[in-house]
């Protein structure tokens, strides 16, 4: 564990966005395969859920989420009796509440990549002889990689620059909920420019960074398309 | 022979579609009918892709499809028999049925170059008893092996869907319109290699077109559909034959195809030298009648070793065309001073007015021809059904779709 808080918030922030990335990339796959091959009217209903963060104060969210989790509502009360942990004010609490802010980040690029790529190639690989998660590694997968990093990459970097949703159900537990922006915050409060100039910089050349690497890994194909 | 079972039935367009038949697996199966008859969609409910349909499709012994009994009202007591028969529904995915199928448009994997297209069918392909340079060779595909598909012209990609198709080893090909979106040339190269590939592999395949021209090339059998139903089945030839007296195709009032004699005809020598003969090379009508035609008519197919060395069975060769009715004059007496080729002696079978255009069934040795005249010469001449006729036509008249 590092000593320095603003390290210790790096970490807290990496462990977070990662954590969040991983299960969003594990539940928002099918949730946008699902929503790209939907055909009745309900899709229009769980697009509208899904885009909510979108256009809703992550305060607003936040809130919700706080009275869920505490242990007075039954979601708290489950997490409790199953972990032994309180939820509000939590690690978990803010990965949770990451999920479900970044969830259109992640599932919106997916959805649009899957409705792009169609059933053609995929009933082409089934009359070959490639059953469902076949098709889905060998030709899906693929065919949307680059859908698949900017999913990833932007759902990574929205987490990392939320702060509303983690200071109303994470609070401000230095190794635990305390992250980049709420030390950003902290710095700034207390009027130590310094320090908030050090971890305003890093975050924006490291989000900078970041971007660039994804245009480079997406580009990469394409011009080995054109050669 | 295999056989493959169908009676199915499918709400398709404005129209139910309807079909009750037992097909041969053997050949090339060509299924024929106008833009909209539902001549795709059958294609894809057999391979799987299509999953509305109700009925059953047997392959000789495996059930591919049964969704139980299809007419409810049909049914005495509705609720305990549709749930025993819910038991026993079958529907079989397509990566399970083991019929390949090429489409319209080639769609190639994208991401794979030639040979990985070609190594991902064979990859899950059970028997893996075709090599991939053996398939190559055969599409003429081995100097674009490492090619990225998407460089490819029209012809190339289609070449490449059909060989990624054979190695999967299919115990039926299905062919959906493969040749559509291709220029007359890529036809002929492609056509000419399907005929190749189904001797030498002995693959049944079904192959889907609204053009005649190509069947009578290529199918041994065809299933004529409009509107969702079986019109016909059987002989190429035969039923071309009979779509000559269906002159108007009832859905669109449009000509069906040019009236038309349809033969498939072995050549007197396989010669390869027909400059000898003036440039025409000779069939076999039967012990005494002849048919004359243009060399050049197999000379490119002798060329390039296709068409004449892949006679496995050692049948002789048989050259597939057609004479068109309106070639074909009718002549009381035979003359030899004439640059007209070809003089065949026949009987009339049967003679069909319609307007002012008439048609003649010609049978010459148990072969029927048909012959276009006007109705002035069917009074001048005073022509009767079993009366003896000469017919004429040129060494130009024997045409064939690949040239």
């Amino acid at each position: 564990m590092p000593t320095n808080p603003d390290l210790l918030a790096l970490l807290t922030t990496m462990k977070m966005a990662g954590l969040t990335t991983l299960i969003l990339l594990l539940i928002g796959t099918p949730l946008a395969w699902y929503l790209a091959k939907m055909e009745n009217r309900f899709k229009v209903v769980i697009e509208a859920i899904v885009a909510l963060p979108l256009v809703l104060p992550p305060t607003v969210l936040g809130f919700y989420l706080l009275l869920a989790f505490s242990p007075q509502s039954l979601p708290g009360q489950l997490w409790q009796q199953t972990t032994g942990q309180q939820l509000a004010f939590s690690f978990s609490a803010i990965v949770i509440g990451s999920v479900l802010y970044s969830l259109p980040f992640v599932v919106q690029p997916l959805q649009k990549a899957f409705e792009q790529l169609g059933d053609s190639l995929l009933e082409a690989g089934a009359v070959l002889g490639a059953g469902p998660i076949d098709r889905f590694f060998n030709i899906v997968l693929p065919l949307t990689k680059a859908s698949f990093i900017t999913a990833a990459s932007l759902g990574f970097a929205h987490t990392v620059g939320e702060f509303g949703v983690v200071l109303m159900i994470g609070g401000n537990i230095p190794g635990e909920t305390r992250v980049l922006s709420i030390a950003l915050f902290d710095h700034v409060e207390a009027f130590n420019y310094a320090k908030a100039h050090l971890l305003a910089g890093s975050l924006l050349v490291g989000s900078m960074i970041l971007l660039a690497l994804i245009y480079l890994i997406n580009f990469k194909p394409l011009r080995a398309v054109k050669s | 022979m295999s056989t493959l079972s169908i009676d199915i039935s499918c709400q398709f367009g404005g129209f139910l579609f309807s079909l009750k038949q037992d097909l041969k697996l053997k050949g090339i199966t060509g299924i024929y009918g106008h833009s909209g008859s539902g001549k795709s969609t059958l294609l894809r409910i057999i391979a799987g892709l299509n999953n509305q349909a109700t009925g059953t499709i047997n392959f000789n012994d495996t059930v591919l499809l049964d969704t139980g009994l299809q007419d409810k009202k049909s049914l005495p007591d509705t609720n305990l028999n549709s749930k025993s028969k819910r038991g026993t529904q079958t529907f079989i995915q397509p990566q399970a049925r083991n019929f390949s199928l090429v489409f319209q448009d080639n769609r190639l994997f994208p991401h794979l170059n030639v040979k990985e297209n070609l190594v991902f069918a064979a990859k899950r392909c059970a028997h893996s008893k075709l090599k991939i340079s053996e398939i190559l060779k055969l599409t003429e595909l081995e100097l674009l092996a490492e090619s990225s598909v998407t460089t490819l012209s029209g012809g190339e990609q289609q070449r490449v869907a059909l060989a990624r198709a054979i190695l999967t080893e299919p115990k039926l090909l299905l062919l959906d319109e493969p040749l559509s979106a291709l220029d007359q040339n890529s036809k002929n190269v492609l056509l000419k290699m399907l005929i190749n590939i189904q001797k030498k592999l002995d693959l049944p395949m079904f192959y889907v077109s609204h053009s005649l021209d190509e069947l009578q090339q290529i199918a041994d059998n065809i299933l004529v559909l409009s509107k969702g139903e079986v019109v016909d089945y059987g002989d190429i030839h035969q039923i071309i034959h009979k779509l000559n007296y269906a002159d108007t195709d009832s859905d669109s009032n449009q000509l069906i195809m040019h009236q038309q004699t349809s033969l498939a005809l072995p050549l007197k020598v396989n010669n390869n030298q027909p400059e000898e003969n003036h440039g025409l090379n000779t069939l076999l009508l039967n012990d005494l009648q002849e048919i004359h035609f243009p060399a050049h008519l197999i000379k490119e197919r002798s060329a390039n070793k296709q068409f004449i060395t892949t006679n496995a069975l050692n049948e002789p060769v048989k050259l597939r065309f057609f004479i068109l009715a309106s070639d074909i004059s009718l002549c009381l007496e035979t003359t030899n001073n004439s640059s007209i080729v070809n003089h065949l002696h026949g009987v009339i079978s049967k003679i069909d007015c319609s307007d002012n255009n008439v048609l003649i069934t010609i049978d010459c040795a148990g072969q029927r021809f048909f012959a276009n005249i006007s109705s002035y010469s069917l009074d001048k001449l005073s022509l009767k059904v079993d009366q003896a006729i000469y017919m004429q036509f040129k060494a130009s008249a024997v045409r064939t779709f690949i040239n």
